[in-house]
């Protein structure tokens, strides 16, 4: 098992907290949904693994590359 | 005078072949083996059709003329050339053997190589380099008098581009060297955990800059492959590698002047694909994966995507439709909302250039909600490097048809070659589309905001105008001034599409003035 960030690729507002800390991950499930560029932006687990800590909440400012989650692959 | 004939003289020539074959260097083979690496015959012999293999310079001896190199054992100078047949078609085939030297360039090596590139472009055979290396061997390199005339390697590999498809699979290490020959491929593969690339290696590194790191994270796949794009693909295993080229190769002619390889298909033209009727929103704020509408498109199985883990904004691949050969790039959504940054911009661009080159039919799927903006964008050199890719889709001349799935913002919209920007030989919308010069709301505070502000309840006023310039900027707003050919049913993009190439030539004329040559912006 190794720790992983999960980055942000654009800047926005989180709009959705979308998974829960502690649950298993599919690769490309959705973690947190960002409002950037008037769209619905997902940030998505780059691996299959588990959700360990989501360190942003509902409307935080999220700057590109900021680290939003924690995961163990 | 010896009246022997060649008869008798064969057992000793097949001896000395023997010796630089597989079975004659146990040692070195069982070496790989404890590696978990395949030796570079191996490679060949997994990579071409059964028994099609022609070696030529199996026997040079390395160059043994000053006191560095004067003992070198360099069977077939560390690098097996010759030609071989991948479903049935030619290729030339460079591999580079790690056991000898590291994999480095010796100078009969390089002899080697040049003469077979050289043949394969007189021949216009495509060029398969399998690397695994660390570039110039020291023992031959480190003196004026063999290293000042260089090598013609990379003039003769220029020329081959645009003719013939360059293949460079990194099959371990390939710092220096074998990146300098990626430099020039048109597909450059790596295997994740094993190969590397990189001007200099994690040695050299250190001994220039202090820097400490090992050559995994300098130039392991997730940089050059994920971050940088450099290679255009990173798989798991030695299979998978030589399996991909062969599917490369499988899209492309031999060389720019044969046709296609159109293959049968028994997917029907109109086929439907229900699904295409509510993937993608009119609400703009929706985002969606574009690859499946690619999927959904194009011949069933048939979508091979380029660089799939770089500048993931947009999205290019090969793909087959009706068994003809296309290229399909389009804006993704679902990354960074579709944007075009410079990432995005190089990747479209060098994958037009690539379609443009060999004869593949370009498809456009444009939901570009615009060229990346603010200072960090600046600061990357879009305001030249998108430049590319209106550089490449000028020049191109290949059929090429736009489909507009949703936005079609500003200069996005020309780049990715909607309406008549690029003279598409076919101009499609969705019925989703919303065609205009920028963000909706983005052109209403630039333009109007003086006049909502001062309004007695502001938001209204902004929200009316947003939705007043909404209500002009559709699918049939697009089609009633002809800027597009049609709005059409997205189930009916596949036969559309299918129609369209079908009745196009292979390729348009080139109108360009009698220059001597085009000058790309970067």
């Amino acid at each position: 098992m190794a720790a992983i960030e999960v980055r942000s690729e654009v800047a926005g507002n989180v709009w959705l907290v979308e998974a829960s800390p502690d649950t298993n991950l599919e690769e490309d499930d959705v973690i947190v949904v960002l409002e950037s560029m008037k769209m619905e932006i997902p940030v998505t687990a780059p691996s299959k693994g588990k959700l360990t800590q989501i360190l942003v909440s509902k409307d935080d400012m999220i700057a590109e590359d900021q680290v939003i989650a924690l995961m163990e692959i | 005078m010896s009246d022997q004939t060649s008869r008798d003289k064969l057992q000793e020539i097949e001896a000395a072949r023997t010796s630089v074959m597989d079975e004659g260097r146990p040692d070195a083979v069982a070496k790989r083996r404890a590696q978990g690496m395949a030796t570079a015959r191996e490679r060949i012999e997994q990579f071409v059709d059964r028994d099609s293999f022609r070696e030529v310079g199996a026997l040079v001896e390395p160059d043994r003329s000053n006191e560095l190199n004067r003992d070198l054992v360099a069977p077939a100078d560390g690098v097996i050339t010759g030609t071989g047949k991948v479903a049935g078609r030619e290729v030339s085939i460079i591999a580079q053997d790690f056991t000898v030297y590291g994999g480095s360039i010796g100078t009969a090596a390089d002899l080697k190589a040049g003469r077979l590139v050289q043949r394969g472009l007189e021949r216009g055979l495509p060029m398969v380099m399998m690397l695994e290396g660390g570039g110039h061997r020291i023992q031959d390199g480190m003196n004026a008098a063999h290293f000042a005339a260089a090598s013609p390697i990379f003039h003769t590999i220029s020329k081959m581009s645009g003719w013939v498809p360059n293949v460079v699979a990194i099959m371990g290490q390939g710092f220096a060297g074998p990146t300098a020959y990626a430099s020039l491929g048109d597909f450059v593969v790596m295997i994740r955990g094993k190969s590397t690339m990189g001007i200099a290696g994690p040695a050299l590194v250190k001994a220039g800059t202090g820097l400490d790191i090992t050559k995994e994270e300098l130039g392991g796949a997730k940089r050059q492959a994920d971050e940088q794009g450099i290679a255009d693909l990173a798989v798991d295993t030695e299979e998978e590698c030589l399996e991909a080229i062969q599917k490369f190769l499988s899209y492309l002619p031999q060389n720019a002047g044969q046709p296609l390889p159109i293959i049968p298909c028994d997917d029907p033209v109109d086929r439907q694909d229900d699904k295409l009727l509510d993937l993608v929103t009119a609400n703009s704020r929706k985002v969606y994966d574009v690859r499946k509408v690619i999927k959904s498109i194009a011949d069933v199985d048939s979508m091979f995507e380029l660089k799939p883990g770089f500048a993931r904004n947009i999205v290019t691949c090969f793909a087959r439709l009706n068994g003809r050969p296309v290229g399909f790039f389009a804006n993704q959504p679902l990354r960074k909302g579709g944007i075009l940054d410079v990432p995005a911009c190089e990747k479209a661009a060098h994958f037009i250039a690539l379609c443009d080159a060999f004869g593949l039919p370009l498809v456009s799927l444009i939901d570009i909600p615009g060229i990346s903006i603010g200072p960090a964008a600046e600061d990357t050199g879009i305001g030249r490097r998108s430049g590319r890719l209106f550089f490449e889709m000028g020049i191109a001349t290949v059929p090429r048809v736009s489909v507009v799935l949703r936005k079609g913002y500003g200069g996005g919209y020309y780049a990715m070659g909607g309406g008549r920007a690029f003279d598409a030989d076919a101009a499609f919308a969705w019925p989703t589309a919303e065609i205009c010069a920028m963000s909706i709301e983005g052109a209403v505070d630039v333009a109007y905001k003086k006049k909502y502000l001062a309004a007695d309840d502001p938001d209204a006023v902004r929200t009316e105008m947003i939705d007043n310039i909404k209500s002009q900027t559709g699918a049939l707003d697009a089609a009633r001034d002809f800027g597009i050919d049609d709005v059409i049913d997205p189930r009916d993009t596949r036969r559309r599409l299918i129609e369209t190439f079908a009745s196009c030539p292979a390729r348009r004329p080139d109108n360009s003035p009698p220059r001597v040559r085009p000058i790309s912006p970067i």
